[in-house]
This record gives C-alpha cells, sequence and structure tokens, in this order.
C-alpha cells in the first residue's frame, strides 16, 4: 500500500524543514510520486492565492482616537506627578515642623505648638483626601500597614474626644501630647501611599 | 507586505520618538491599512480588528521611545500588532468554527458550483488555524515566533498549519482534483 505524504510533510517540503522525523524519506517519496508533486503544487498556489487576497481597509481614521487616548493618559500622569509632589511637600513640611519643635521645644507655649500640630494633621489630611488615597489600588501588604495606621489614628481620635473633659491645663497638654501622636501617624500614612506611588511607578 | 514606504522615514522616526504628533500621525496613515489588513485577517470581526488597530498605534505612540531601530519599524509595529491580535482571540475565546462545520463542508465542497472561496475558506477556519496560517504563510513569521506569541509549541504552530491546509483543500475543492 502506497503511503502519501501528509500535509505536515508537504508543507516542511515547502518550507525547507528538515527538522521534520523522517524528513529524508519523505524526500525520496516525493521525487518518484506524482500526486505528492501535485499535492505541493497545489500547496505552494494555494500559499500564493493567500498572499493575494485582497488588502483590507479600515474604513475610517482611529488616529483621532488615539489621540485622544494619549491625551488622557498625558493628563493622568501629570496629575499624578503633582500629587506626588503635593504629598512630598507637605511630608518635608511635616519634618520640618516636627524636627523644629524637637530642636526648639520652648519656642511655642503649649497651646500655639497645639494649634500648630492641629493644622499640620489637617494638612496631610487634606492632601491625603486629594491624593484619594481611598480609590487607589494598593497591595495586600501595603494595605494592612494602611489599615494598622488608621486604626491607630482613630484610637487617638477617641482618646482626643475624651481628654475634652480634662481640666484646661492638663487638656492642653494631654491633647498636644496625642495631637503629636496623630501628626506622627498621619505622616506615615503619607509615607506608605508615597511609597506605594513610587513602587508601581507613578 | 514587507516594503511598506514611509518617505523620509528616520526623520519621521526619530520626531515621533520625541512625541512629535504630526510624526506619530504620520506613521498611522502609512502603517494603519497593513496593521488592519492582518488584524481583520486574524480576527473575525471588522469591530475588533478597528479596536486592534486603536490598541496597536495607542501601543506605538507609547513605546515608540523604545524601539531602536534593530528592525525595520514595520516589523516592530506588526509585532505589536500580531500581538495585540492574538491577545484579542484569547479574551475573546471563539469557538473552533471549523470543527463545527467539518461535517457538511466537505460535501459542500465536494458539490460543483458551492466550493467555497478562499475568502470564505480562510473565514471558516477556527481563529487559531486562521491565525497561524495568516502569519506563517503571508507574513512569515517562523513557528518559532508565532509559537512564542502564543504562548504554544513549535509543534502546536506546524500542527495547526497542516490542519489548515488540509480544511481549506477539502473546502475548496482541491481534493476531488487528486
Amino acid at each position: 500500500m502506497i503511503t502519501h505524504l501528509s500535509m505536515e510533510q508537504l508543507v516542511a517540503l515547502r518550507d525547507g524543514d528538515r527538522s521534520e522525523p523522517g524528513h529524508a524519506e519523505a524526500h525520496r517519496h516525493f521525487a518518484g510520486c506524482s500526486r505528492c508533486q501535485v499535492e505541493l503544487d497545489r500547496l505552494h498556489q494555494r500559499t500564493a492565492r493567500l498572499r493575494a487576497l485582497p488588502t483590507l481597509v479600515p474604513a475610517g481614521n482611529e488616529f483621532p482616537a488615539v489621540r485622544q487616548r494619549i491625551a488622557v493618559e498625558r493628563r493622568q500622569r501629570n496629575w499624578r506627578t503633582a500629587a506626588t509632589v503635593g504629598i512630598a511637600a507637605a511630608a518635608t513640611l511635616v519634618f520640618a515642623i516636627i524636627g523644629r519643635d524637637i530642636v526648639h521645644p520652648t519656642r511655642l507655649d503649649a497651646e500655639q505648638q497645639l494649634q500648630s500640630a492641629m493644622s499640620t494633621s489637617q494638612q496631610l489630611e487634606h492632601q491625603l483626601h486629594a491624593w484619594n488615597s481611598d480609590q487607589r489600588v494598593v497591595d495586600g501588604r501595603t494595605a494592612m500597614v494602611v489599615i494598622q495606621l488608621e486604626n491607630q489614628i482613630a484610637d487617638l481620635d477617641a482618646q482626643l474626644v475624651a481628654a475634652a473633659t480634662l481640666q484646661r491645663t492638663a487638656r492642653i497638654e494631654h491633647e498636644l501630647k496625642l495631637w503629636r501622636q496623630r501628626v506622627g501617624l498621619m505622616n506615615a500614612l503619607v509615607d506608605v501611599h508615597l511609597t506605594n506611588a513610587s513602587s508601581v511607578g507613578l | 507586505m514587507d516594503a511598506i514606504s514611509l518617505p523620509d522615514a528616520d526623520a519621521v522616526i526619530a520626531r515621533a520618538r520625541l512625541g512629535d504628533p504630526v510624526a506619530l500621525e504620520a506613521l498611522y496613515r502609512a502603517y494603519a491599512t497593513p496593521v488592519y489588513n492582518l488584524s481583520r485577517r486574524i480576527c473575525r470581526t471588522t469591530e475588533d480588528a478597528e479596536d486592534i488597530l486603536q490598541e496597536t498605534f495607542f501601543e506605538v505612540c507609547r513605546s515608540i521611545r523604545n524601539y531602536r531601530g534593530d528592525g525595520s519599524i514595520w516589523g516592530w509595529i506588526r509585532s505589536v500588532a500580531s500581538s495585540k491580535a492574538l491577545m484579542r482571540l484569547r479574551r475573546n475565546k471563539y469557538r473552533d468554527t471549523d470543527e463545527l462545520n467539518d461535517d457538511f463542508a466537505p460535501t459542500r465542497a465536494a458539490t460543483p458550483g458551492l466550493r467555497m472561496d478562499l475568502e470564505s475558506a480562510l473565514a471558516r477556519l477556527s481563529e487559531t488555524a486562521r491565525a497561524v496560517v495568516w502569519l506563517h504563510d503571508v507574513e512569515g513569521y517562523t513557528h518559532e515566533e508565532i509559537a512564542g506569541q502564543m504562548g504554544k509549541t513549535v509543534s502546536f504552530s506546524k500542527s495547526q498549519l497542516a490542519r489548515a491546509h488540509t480544511r481549506l483543500r477539502s473546502w475548496l475543492g482541491e481534493e476531488s482534483l487528486a
């Protein structure tokens, strides 16, 4: 019984692919088999017809849509850069204020220091809000750190509410301590978001 | 489709790399048709092909800075387009329609006057088989390149090509001539 070449062998012959097993045997068969020669010829013709199929042309111009997508992406990138710079500036400001308080603790009286800490905490909170941190995708580990920090901030907020019942002098000292802790935690929260943004290349 | 002329190509590419919108549009105008043709031959619908055209040039505009000029600009754009088209196939998870139509296709092909033309036969192949036929036989990709882009083996690409030709031969009524 004559076994003619399979399509895989014919394609290998057409492409000059010598890696196929039984390549030499296929060549020998092909040299003496008119039917396989016709098949190969048809394969060549079919390939030529495929290449000669008419070129399909797009109905419309897609470039305006491409340009619009590029513009949107560029705006988002610029916004992210601005937000990153803003957060970095706020973090620097906090560091400067806290650092100044550490170096010159007697420069401001307790009440002024309290106002300063409250204001700084609000600025950081504003920056985080502008950064829209709740809507951003973070990895699991970062999310855990964020949750821990937010829980600690919530605890401090509860202590601040409780501190309102204390006598004025004791209250201010206690509140100053709590607000400084809060600024530290907020600062850490900003750092976590900033680090995450850097790590994903924003 | 190997030699697509882009007048003053080096200057256009250099400007495109700097983000010049006029140069980027010149690239689009030069290569939109071959990219669309490639996409349309691989994918089933014009909508998919238009999406791939847009995706491809969005990627080209974003990544042209990474094009180092090692090969032709068309070769680079074509690799972006074929990658997008194959990604689209994977996402759409089209059915292998040639499997479904195997039963009646030979009967139809064997009847004089009902032989399919090449366009219809090509369209009837499964998405994967058609992509392999087009990329290998028309665009000139090697089986190694196709396997790499599809995330499959070289043997897979070879067998898909052979199966596709067997079906095309049958559907085009060439078997009866043997």
